[in-house]
């Protein structure tokens, strides 16, 4: 038998695959997604008192990455005075075949999204949780959810078709 | 019927009832456009999820195996009684340079790897399979097993191999012991040499929770976890290491 904490060591390591590609889905690059996790996963730890046995350790880790996020946006913002990611750059040419290319255009098209929108996409699009798991996540209603989704669909449909909408029914690549 | 854009978005997300998926898909087959918009909503979603899919099969860095394990949050002591402290090495002493990997890191790492095989998990009799025999009071290593132990490193494994071997260490006495997990089951087992065989010292059954098959990294059992823990003389062989014991024939 093994202790709590030996157990919650356990489950968030089994966890950790998810929690670097949500982290993935927010950020630009993988060393920043690594962090985030890195940082979230120390949050937890010291917060790991505040966890009732039995309680939904997935959604909590989930939880505290999107206020880890959250911070660190808001800290980068206070240094750098960036704006708010609503500018849309422009998209240097790429081929649609080009798989990686596919995969930095999705990267691309999510960071231009607003924080909320982008939250909510990466948690059902990506992660494939239910509306209700990641309206939970997000302590938001679940109609507060659709509708970000819906927008953040909306968004990521214009910015995709550019280059993905020309072939139809081209189907997934592999 | 006119289905609004939020309302396709739920049935391609999967989040409509059985009677509401059906009215639309009969809607669908006989309204092309309708047909189409439900495609958009279904491809921008493959799309997403198929750019970040790569991101689970990639290896997991040291430093967030460390963290998850609660090694890098301050802790009162070495002698805390948490488990993470099992494993952990001293870092002094002169042996071994370059990036020392721990037990527990080398220990998640191999879980992980056997974890993609995992699918059913008959608890494991060690009489079964001629893996092991009894003798003189003590289990020792035969068939695939035993030529595991002898001749596998961990640095350098095919996935399909039956045997995975984990971390391999010096004990107390001298000789070496070898932690390993049998593919397609949930067993783990620490094997020490002893009188030119490999004597299985404990076995364990990994706890990898329903419903993570698939992408869990568990830890060894704590029966291993344990074993290792009362035998290591010191830090786990790096791949160099490992190399010389194979080599040596795992004399001590």
């Amino acid at each position: 038998m093994t202790t709590a904490t030996e157990e919650i060591g356990e489950r968030i390591v089994g966890l950790l695959p998810r929690l670097r590609r949500f982290a993935r889905s927010l950020s630009r690059n993988q060393h920043d997604a690594d962090d985030l996790v890195q940082s979230a996963v120390e949050r937890a730890w010291k917060h790991s008192a505040q966890l009732r046995p039995g309680a939904n350790l997935g959604a909590w880790m989930f939880g505290i990455m999107r206020n880890a996020w959250l911070d660190n946006l808001r800290a980068a913002r206070r240094r750098a005075e960036v704006p708010l990611p609503e500018d849309s750059g422009s998209h240097p040419s790429v081929s649609p075949a080009d798989t990686d290319a596919q995969r930095w255009s999705v990267s691309e098209a999510m960071s231009k999204l607003p924080e909320d929108q982008r939250l909510a996409i990466a948690l059902v699009l990506v992660e494939g949780m239910s509306y209700k798991e990641a309206a939970a996540v997000l302590e938001i209603p679940i109609g507060t959810l659709t509708s970000r989704l819906a927008r953040g669909r909306a968004v990521l449909a214009a910015a995709l078709c550019d280059e993905a909408c020309s072939n139809k029914e081209g189907g997934d690549p592999a | 019927m006119n289905y609004d854009d939020e309302t396709l978005m739920a049935y391609a997300d999967g989040e409509l009832d059985a009677v509401q998926r059906a009215e639309i898909a009969a809607a669908a087959d006989a309204d092309p456009e309708l047909a189409r918009r439900v495609e958009k909503h279904r491809a921008l979603r493959a799309q997403v999820a198929g750019a970040f899919a790569n991101v689970l099969d990639q290896p997991l860095p040291a430093r967030l195996l460390s963290a998850a394990n609660g090694d890098t949050v301050a802790v009162n002591d070495a002698r805390a009684p948490r488990g993470g402290k099992i494993l952990r090495f001293p870092s002094s002493g002169t042996r071994a340079p370059g990036p020392g990997w721990g037990l527990r890191e080398w220990g998640a790492m191999a879980a992980s790897v056997v974890l993609g095989v995992l699918i059913a998990w008959p608890l494991f009799a060690p009489s079964d399979q001629g893996l092991m025999v009894a003798r003189n009071g003590a289990l020792v290593a035969r068939g695939v097993l035993a030529n595991a132990l002898d001749k596998q490193l961990a640095s350098d494994q095919r996935r399909e191999e039956p045997v995975q071997i984990g971390v391999t260490f010096r004990a107390r006495d001298g000789g070496y012991c070898r932690s390993f997990t049998l593919r397609g089951t949930k067993t783990a087992g620490l094997a020490c040499r002893a009188g030119g065989e490999w004597q299985v010292a404990a076995t364990g059954v990994a706890d990898i929770p329903a419903g993570q098959v698939q992408q869990a990294a568990a830890a060894l059992p704590a029966a291993i976890l344990s074993a290792i823990e009362t035998r290591r003389a010191g830090d786990a062989l790096d791949a160099a290491g490992e190399e010389n014991a194979r080599l040596g024939g795992w004399d001590r």
